[in-house]
């Protein structure tokens, strides 16, 4: 759907993105990295705003760069609140719809379905100009998605909305993915990321470190050891069976017996090993987890080394 | 419909409540000006007020100030408000989206300034008297000037940041004094609409240092140039905004970083 061949984007001497290449397809893909990091860069890129200094930018086989085709196709929810103040939802939705080709009842019909996705149905028909910020994320959203397009580019779309929001438009983009669209949201929020996807696209500094999924680019970090927690009443028996594994680097217990906290580097075999060593002992487990496997731990990692 | 969408959006935009407040002020500002003034009681004909008021004020002020501010505000003000995102990011191709915005714009610089010559004629000779003055060849030749200055300034405004303080400064600057001075006089678009709208000077003991000036020159533009010029103006400055508009990236730096 969505190709960069070593793309670069430079604003006079100001680097915007650097030799980037990756593919995008159906599904979610969260592009993520700190302010500054080229994200916006590269959606506007991909959604035919910018051309690339060098290297390529395709969508559908095609440039996108103010082609009618590629937009026909594309449904994009910009960072930006600024609005059009003086109307309403529904009539910033419905000229936007129109502009994408839809008229008469398909039209009117794509535009209040799009609206009541949204949550919006309420508040559509008052002027944009007295909306939250929140509201005005969820018109933004609307008017993306109003013309069903195959690919949704959403940048910062969680911004400004409450838990309930948050939920409500991840399920939305999860209806999406589901019907076999691309969406690709950005944000620098990880965990808010982490519940929608694990497949990622990280940026620092105009560059992509790293895409995939979340776990097995965590896996291919072997720098670092793989921390995993787990919670048991026999710590201490647990303990000393997993320091036998000679991928285990180190265990450490808690004085209350009711805890383990071990590093390994090799954690798809430790993963593998470990239901066979509880099973054969006997031993309860309570909770376990790696907060390794998180976003947070990933870009740590790959930000900062 | 994309087209008529964007039209009706883009002249209601242009007509929002605080600028539909100013364009209304300045349709009635000549009108006030005269009724102000009093220059009836002063026993100075009203269709010699008309010819004096209608250069000066409708096309040498009215006219140019919104063409400034429509013209430019078709584009820039998207930029700067960052909307434009919205509207080039639809399957339109581009200069459907502008050519739309531009017709709105001439058509409110238009209204506005016809009927502010119009309430000025009224005002000065009452409604039966309104042949007296040229209003009907006003009301004409004022849309033309509205399409040769607002593709100028819709061209400015497709080219370089910052359009409505240059085009000011053009408008009041160039357009001013050029039309009065030997040499640059050709270069005005003001020059070739005095051309097709002539009107008398009033008779007085004194002489504006602009008609002494003038007076120096004979005229050198006949009327068909005036209408060549301004028709290729318009053609070639509107065809040219809508190439530039086509091709140029219209993000600004700050959000793309």
């Amino acid at each position: 759907m969505i190709a960069l061949d070593h793309a670069s984007r430079w604003y006079g001497q100001v680097i915007g993105i650097n030799d980037v290449s990756c593919q995008i397809g159906p599904g979610i893909t969260a592009l993520l990295g700190p302010n500054g990091a080229g994200k916006s860069t590269l959606l506007k890129l991909a959604t035919g705003q910018l051309r690339p200094t060098t290297g390529t930018v395709k969508m559908f086989g095609m440039t996108p760069f103010a082609n009618p085709k590629v937009l026909r196709r594309l449904g994009y929810c910009p960072e930006i609140e600024q609005l059009y103040d003086d109307i309403t939802g529904r009539e910033f939705v419905t000229m936007l719809t129109i502009m994408a080709g839809l008229q008469g009842l398909l039209l009117r019909s794509r535009v209040s379905e799009s609206i009541e996705l949204v949550g919006m149905s309420a508040n559509a028909d008052r002027k944009i100009g007295g909306y939250s910020k929140g509201m005005r994320q969820r018109i933004k959203l609307a008017q993306a998605i109003a013309h069903d397009p195959d690919v949704l580019i959403l940048d910062e779309p969680l911004n400004g909305l409450d838990p309930v929001g948050r939920r409500e438009v991840s399920m939305v983009l999860h209806d999406q993915a589901e019907n076999g669209k691309t969406v690709v949201v950005s944000s620098h929020i990880l965990y808010e990321v982490e519940q929608m996807t694990k497949n990622i696209l990280l940026m620092n500094r105009g560059r992509l470190l790293a895409q995939g999924d979340i776990y097995q680019i965590r896996s291919l970090i072997d720098k670092h050891p793989h921390h995993i927690t787990i919670l048991s009443p026999q710590a201490r028996a647990l303990g000393k069976r997993l320091l036998d594994l000679p991928f285990v680097l180190s265990v450490r217990m808690d004085p209350l017996d009711s805890r383990v906290d071990l590093e390994t580097r090799e954690p798809e075999r430790f993963y593998d090993k470990f239901p066979e060593i509880v099973l054969e002992h006997g031993i309860v487990v309570n909770a376990f987890e790696s907060p390794d496997n998180n976003l947070e731990a990933v870009f740590n990692y790959l930000v900062n080394g | 419909m994309t087209d008529f969408c964007l039209f009706k959006y883009a002249t209601r935009d242009l007509l929002r409540s605080r600028r539909l407040l100013a364009t209304i002020g300045l349709v009635i500002a000549p009108a006030a000006i005269v009724m102000l003034l009093k220059f009836g009681r002063h026993g100075i004909d009203p269709v010699s007020i008309y010819h004096v008021f209608t250069p000066a004020l409708v096309f040498g002020f009215i006219l140019v100030i919104l063409s400034v501010v429509f013209g430019t505000g078709a584009i820039s003000q998207e930029v700067e408000q960052k909307t434009i995102v919205y509207l080039l990011t639809r399957p339109v191709p581009r200069w459907r989206v502008l050519l739309p915005r531009f017709l709105a714009a001439v058509l409110v610089t238009s209204v506005t300034s016809c009927l502010a010559a119009l309430l000025l004629a009224v005002v000065l000779l009452g409604p039966r008297h309104l042949a007296d003055a040229p209003i009907l060849r006003d009301l004409l030749i004022l849309p033309v000037g509205a399409a040769a200055y607002g593709a100028v300034f819709l061209l400015l405004a497709t080219l370089i940041h910052r359009p409505l303080l240059w085009g000011l400064l053009y408008a009041f600057g160039i357009e001013s004094w050029a039309p009065y001075f030997p040499g640059i006089q050709k270069v005005s678009l003001m020059a070739y609409l005095r051309v097709l709208a002539p009107h008398t000077a009033l008779e007085s003991d004194s002489v504006d240092l602009r008609d002494m000036i003038s007076s120096l020159t004979p005229a050198a533009i006949s009327t068909s140039t005036a209408w060549w010029v301004l028709g290729l103006v318009t053609a070639l400055s509107l065809a040219a905004a809508l190439l530039a508009f086509s091709k140029r990236e219209y993000v600004p730096r700050e959000d793309a970083e």
